[in-house]
């Protein structure tokens, strides 16, 4: 009988636990949410991908590498419109990064690119209005 | 004569007190110098880790400089953003070894390889992005913001990694800096506390020293109170006495003098010195003080005082080394009769007019062997000077370290006044005066002068 409040502090703790370990990574932003390309880094400009997988080669390749997965990118200038059409949390790696960037699918409203389709980073964009009823995003 | 009973243990015991205290005080203050320097030098570095910080953010601004003076040329074809371009770039080469010279000698190994990186993707965009645009600046801009967002990318990646390197090692020495902080504290800490229990110990040794010292010196004022010669009133006589101690903070010693009436007519004199001085040697002087007025008040033969007190003296003191010098007289204040015995004793003169003569030694020294005394007397006349003295005078030394010795004795009792208590006080002025007043030994005098019959003169 003596070990049953023990039982029950370790049932609740295991409780309280689970869905910490098992919560997914969420993404910052979500499926139709106005952004404003800005580049996290020294530059504000940004480079945008035709495709996520790009984007996530480009930032775990060496210089080389990276040189060659180029003409698969554009650069935004700072302060190009978008709106997220999709997004992929904890996507991409790179041993520069302190932890995982989301991938986020966008469509181009401003400037050279307006109308195509892109792929950035997560730390790239700035929501200037985000989506009030929103729907979930891909995985 | 015996060597003085000096505190040693005292003097040792303040004295390694003392050298601790000091050590402790030594150890606490160079180990907050130590430290000091040590602190100094961690910031020196830090300094010097920040100014390499400072310059490499000074180094992505010129990069940055660099790609917007080639973009610009590629919008406007204007040379001036040629001439900004170089400009920058050379003063981007000159940070850049400057950092890298910094680093190599701070032993940054991996911020000096990032660093080198670098500079091998600066030079690689040269080549490849700059340097054909600044051959054929029609070259389509969009591209050109793309290689340039590229390598600014690259290279701050890299930039980031020498900044992580120098962030760590700052961190390193702030820890560093701590922990040394830390140790110090500690260190010094303890050695204050040290120096701390040290100074209250040297504190409790030094009241006990003082209770000592003072219980020492009120037992010592009663001795002198009790012990001290003086130069009492004789009919017919005018007597003079002085006494100096070896001990500068005593005033009795190993030499006594006594003058005490026996009878009407009959007084007893008497001079000694004991092997020795200080207050042990005043408790024996009290002893032959007054054991030999006891005597004397029994036997009027001076050599039998002597000699009964030489039986008194070996059975009383055990000491196989302590002896006395001493002469004894009876002078019949009336015909001015002196009968004396010297047991040993060869410092008694007596002046007449101006001559001066040595009454001879009439026995051994007290303490020593059971021979036999002999008794002397002479006739003193009024107006002579019967000088009794201990060793203190005719061992006198002089600066040049020469006893006075008896000659020199009968010298100065001869050119002194014809007053007992002036010559006594003008014989221990001379002597202080050769001796440059460190005396060696106790000295006692005792003058007495027959006065002419009728009264005293003076």
């Amino acid at each position: 009988m003596a070990k049953l409040p023990a039982l029950i502090v370790l049932l609740a703790l295991t409780a309280a636990s689970t869905p910490l370990a098992l919560a997914a990574p969420q993404c910052a932003v979500h499926a139709g949410d106005r952004l404003v390309l800005y580049g996290s880094g020294d530059d504000p400009d940004v480079l945008a991908w035709d495709s996520r997988f790009r984007l996530r080669e480009y930032h775990a390749a060496s210089f080389d590498e990276a040189e060659q997965l180029l003409p698969h990118a554009s650069v935004e200038p700072a302060g190009t419109r978008a709106v997220v059409e999709t997004c992929v949390a904890a996507f991409v790696q790179s041993p520069l990064f302190s932890q995982p960037e989301d991938a986020v699918g966008i469509m181009v409203l401003s400037g050279s690119d307006r109308g195509i389709g892109k792929w950035v980073l997560g730390s790239d964009v700035r929501v200037e209005r985000a989506v009030k009823n929103r729907t979930s995003s891909m995985r | 004569m015996r060597a003085p009973t000096f505190p040693l243990t005292r003097v040792t015991g303040t004295l390694l007190l003392t050298a601790f205290l000091l050590l402790a005080l030594g150890f606490a203050v160079e180990g907050a110098f130590q430290t000091r320097a040590s602190i100094a030098k961690t910031f020196a570095r830090q300094s010097e880790i920040q100014g390499e910080q400072t310059s490499l953010e000074e180094l992505l601004r010129l990069q940055i400089d660099e790609q917007n003076s080639l973009r610009g040329y590629s919008l406007t074809h204007d040379s001036f953003y040629v001439d900004q371009y170089r400009t920058a770039a050379l003063e981007f080469d000159n940070r850049e070894r400057a950092i890298e010279q910094a680093l190599s000698s701070e032993d940054l190994v991996t911020a000096y390889r990032l660093l080198q990186q670098y500079r091998e993707d600066q030079s690689k965009w040269r080549d490849d992005v700059a340097a054909p645009v600044l051959s054929h600046p029609n070259a389509r801009l969009s591209e050109i913001d793309k290689r340039n967002k590229f390598f600014s990318d690259q290279q701050a990646s890299i930039a980031g990694g020498v900044r992580r390197e120098l962030a760590g090692e700052n961190d390193v020495l702030a820890r560093g800096t701590q922990a040394e902080l830390d140790r110090s504290s500690y260190v010094r800490s303890f050695w204050l506390l040290l120096f701390g229990l040290l100074a209250i110990l040297f504190n409790a040794f030094r009241s006990r020293l003082y209770r000592e010292l003072e219980e020492e010196r009120t037992t010592t004022e009663i001795l002198q109170r009790a012990f001290r010669s003086e130069a009492i009133p004789l009919p017919n006589c005018e007597v003079g006495g002085a006494y100096v101690s070896a001990s500068s903070h005593l005033a009795v010693g190993g030499d006594v003098f006594d003058v005490y009436r026996l009878s009407g007519n009959l007084a007893l004199l008497s001079i000694a010195d004991v092997s020795g001085k200080g207050v042990d040697a005043a408790v024996l002087t009290a002893f032959i003080k007054f054991t030999i007025r006891a005597i004397a008040l029994r036997r009027r033969d001076p050599a039998g005082i002597l000699s009964e007190f030489n039986t008194a003296f070996s059975q009383a003191v055990e000491n196989p080394y302590l002896f006395v010098s001493m002469w004894v007289g009876l002078l019949d204040t009336d015909t001015f009769l002196l009968r004396y015995a010297s047991a040993g004793h060869d410092s008694a003169f007596v002046r007449r007019s101006n001559n001066v003569h040595q009454l001879p030694v009439t026995g051994p020294i007290l303490g020593v062997m059971e021979e036999p005394f002999e008794s002397k007397q002479t006739n003193l006349e009024a107006g002579d000077l019967l000088v009794l003295s201990t060793d203190g005078l005719t061992e006198a030394r002089t600066r040049s370290g020469r006893q006075l010795q008896e000659t020199g004795a009968m010298d100065l009792i001869a050119r002194g006044s014809e007053r007992a208590q002036e010559l006594a006080d003008e014989i221990v002025a001379s002597v202080r005066a050769l001796s440059r007043n460190r005396l060696r030994d106790d000295l006692a005098i005792l003058v007495v002068r027959p006065l002419p019959r009728g009264g005293a003169d003076g």
